[in-house]
């Protein structure tokens, strides 16, 4: 009992102690600063911004998101940025085809980001985060095309039996891009259905021509990024878009199409095989949205004639600037938002995945709840990032190399030039600004 | 402040009006200016300095694709702005025959402007898709065309469907300018001209025309100022394609300057746009003096 009065001011103290220490140890490492953050808006990519309250509360830190655009207005904001020299926040949404433009601004990640947390993604896709041995962004989700295809149309007896009668062989998802000519020519019945359809301006033709030419043995430059890009390889590549636009096997559109008009034509139910984007998987088999809902096929990219498959792709990203003023604040945001659960969210709405623990648990999850669909699509993409994929070139020349490219491929696909002339062409064109770029001094 | 108080009132009071337009207006003009004549690139920011002189213009008009897209602004310009005349005068002429529910048609009428150019060109975009479009879907099958029509392939038909967008979207302009001129115009000379026998067309021809020329020359000065606006619609609709087929200076000069981040050539190019507009501007100052003075001899 004679221990009572240092019982109770032992109490007193604690209690003291702990009113005094709490509130310190409440708040998060990083409480009161606001970190300013460029995001890419639209419904594809805004709901994983909805864990960031969650950081918020763990760190005690504030998210201040001061843009939120499409990806070619935020594009166009960070080369106004660039150019004024007001770079005033942290953390910015990058893609790995276009990071090159901005490296000026952009941190390597490297001492910010430990190693264990980097080796959890896929290694082909941090490899086409990294310029010049610096780690530019973190990966957030991958797309790659693979194929879609209208089940009904191979589905049917008579297209079986007309197929076998003309060709000698079974109507089957396409292998090659040899077969995808045939067998579109074959389904073609315009205006009421098409065989296929392509991708015809911007950098959507580019890139799809690209993949086309890497399938086919090609490349767009030599090791001196001397364009290559005319060789015989990428004339039939060229071709294959040319001959198809000419037989009526794709819309007569098609030189105007970009991405939404290449879903919503899959969805009406007037295409039988459309090369296309993860991210439209999802919308293909939902009855609100599509005709061919629970008719919808998925296989790997066919192959090229030089036996690889296509795999343009790209990963969206999050980077940190160059005159972030508190760096760690920033990484531990951006780890939190390419975490695994913040992966797990958008894998649940269709989009692939960049860390490989989260594509198998998104697997796992698909196969427990018996969607099968989805395991498909999953696992087409999986593979086609794990094997096929690649990038353009990364040089800040990029998106100008595009647009010398594809008005000339249009000018042949429409018929106002010959391949090999808009061919020479764009080569003339894109050797003139590599030179202005200074890559031959 | 002792050399503002040495300034006469009258330019003391116009000063502040002075040094907001030089912020405003003339530094960021003579900067643009001065950035044409330099390699300026927007993610290299130390090429502001490379001084490369005539270069980019030179570069400009040795370029083909340029005067080709420099002629079909010309032509874009002349047929879209004559045609929304035509069709704002026809609106304004038919609400102005209105006596009960003017005012709702009033706000009717404006609705097309109300639309972001970049949502005009989404919904035309759409509409004129040769597979999935509503155009094609109702000449499919109301009225039995059998092929699938390229609106924005085909060169005149591309040309026709941006036309199109651009004129739904603005052609209110000048309907609600000519609609306040009607309202404006005195009729006692109409009423003369009905007494005096005329038909209703050639009152139309000699009084109601002649006294609206000077609103359709300041409708027409203010839209081939705004008419850049249609940069939006021919940005979502066809970017200039296929094959540079529909590329106006507009497209062309946005591509250089912002996706290819050569704000220097872009500049020069914008120059050459801004030429082109001075041209319109002064042609239609020139014509509404010209029907004013018109107006103030028959007056006389």
């Amino acid at each position: 009992m004679k221990n009572q009065p240092f019982v109770a001011s032992l109490t007193l103290l604690s209690t003291l102690a702990a009113t005094l220490v709490m509130p310190t140890a409440w708040a998060g490492p990083y409480d009161g600063y606001t970190l300013r953050v460029k995001l890419i808006g639209g419904e594809q990519y805004e709901p994983l911004y909805s864990v960031i309250p969650e950081w918020e509360k763990k760190t005690g830190a504030k998210v201040q998101i001061v843009s939120s655009k499409s990806h070619f207005e935020l594009d166009r904001e960070l080369k106004q940025d660039i150019a004024s020299g007001k770079i005033d926040y942290c953390l910015f949404s990058n893609h790995t085809n276009f990071a090159a433009q901005y490296v000026t601004i952009t941190r390597d990640l490297k001492p910010l980001v430990p190693a264990d947390f980097v080796s959890k993604f896929s290694p082909r896709v941090i490899q086409q985060s990294t310029i010049k041995g610096k780690l530019l962004e973190i990966p957030r989700h991958s797309d790659i095309s693979e194929l879609y295809y209208n089940k009904k149309a191979y589905d049917d007896p008579a297209n079986k039996a007309a197929y076998k009668a003309k060709f000698g062989k079974d109507l089957a998802p396409p292998q090659t891009w040899d077969d995808v000519a045939q067998q579109a020519k074959f389904f073609a019945k315009p205006p009421n259905f098409y065989g296929t359809q392509f991708a015809g301006k911007d950098e959507a033709i580019t890139g799809r021509f690209y993949e086309m030419l890497v399938a086919n043995g090609g490349q767009l430059f030599d090791k001196n990024f001397k364009p290559t890009f005319n060789s015989p390889a990428g004339v039939k590549s060229l071709n294959w878009f040319v001959d198809l636009y000419k037989s009526g096997a794709v819309p007569k559109g098609a030189p105007n199409y970009v991405w939404d008009d290449l879903g919503n034509g899959f969805a009406s139910g007037t295409v039988a095989l459309d090369l296309d984007w993860g991210g439209w998987a999802s919308f293909f088999n939902d009855p609100k949205s599509s005709k061919v809902a629970g008719n919808v096929g998925i296989i790997r990219a066919p192959k090229g004639s030089s036996g690889k498959r296509t795999g343009w792709s790209g990963s969206h990203s999050f980077s940190i600037t160059q005159s972030c003023d508190n760096p760690k604040a920033a990484a531990d945001f951006l780890m939190f938002i390419t975490g695994f659960d913040a992966q797990m969210l958008e894998a649940r709405r269709g989009l692939m995945p960049t860390r490989l623990d989260a594509q198998q648990a998104a697997l796992a999850e698909f196969k427990a709840k018996n969607e099968t669909y989805l395991t498909d699509v999953f696992n087409t993409f999986a593979a086609g990032m794990r094997e096929d994929s690649f990038t353009p070139p990364l040089i800040p020349e990029w998106v100008e190399v595009s647009n010398s490219i594809w008005p000339e491929l249009q000018k042949a696909i429409v018929g106002d030039k010959t391949s090999k002339q808009a061919l020479d062409d764009a080569a003339k064109k894109v050797e003139a600004l590599m030179d202005d770029a200074g890559y031959y001094k | 402040m002792k050399l503002l108080r040495k300034l006469p009132p009258e330019a003391r009071l116009l000063l502040p009006a002075f040094v907001v337009i030089l912020l405003v207006v003339a530094v960021p003009l003579l900067f643009s200016l001065y950035t044409s004549f330099t390699s300026y690139r927007l993610v290299r920011p130390e090429t502001i300095w490379n001084v490369v002189w005539f270069k980019n213009y030179l570069k400009l008009f040795g370029n083909s694709d340029f005067w080709w897209a420099f002629g079909r602004t010309v032509l874009f310009l002349t047929v879209v702005l004559n045609l929304e005349m035509l069709f704002g005068l026809a609106l304004a002429l038919l609400v102005n025959q209105v006596t009960r529910g003017q005012r709702m048609l009033r706000t009717i009428m404006m609705f097309p402007m109300m639309f972001s150019p970049v949502l005009v060109g989404f919904q035309f975009k759409f509409m004129f898709n040769d597979n999935i479009g509503i155009v094609n879907h109702i000449l499919q099958n109301w009225f039995g065309v059998t092929e699938a029509i390229p609106w924005l392939v085909e060169s005149h038909l591309a040309f026709f469907s941006l036309a199109c967008a651009e004129i739904w979207n603005s052609t209110a302009v000048f309907a609600i300018l000519l609609l306040a001129g009607l309202m404006a115009m005195p009729q006692d000379p109409l009423e003369a001209a009905r007494v005096d026998g005329c038909t209703p067309l050639q009152a139309f021809r000699h009084v109601t025309l002649p006294f609206l020329m000077p609103f359709v020359y300041i409708a027409m000065t203010i839209r081939s100022l705004d008419v850049g606006r249609a940069f939006d619609i021919v940005k979502i609709m066809t970017n200039g394609g296929p094959a540079g087929r529909t590329e106006l200076i507009w497209t062309l000069s946005a591509r250089a300057g912002y996706e290819d981040a050569r704000m220097g050539y872009a500049n020069a190019m914008s120059y050459v746009a801004v030429l082109l507009s001075i041209a319109f501007t002064v042609h239609f100052f020139r014509k509404l003096n010209a029907s004013r003075q018109f107006l103030n001899e028959v007056d006389a």
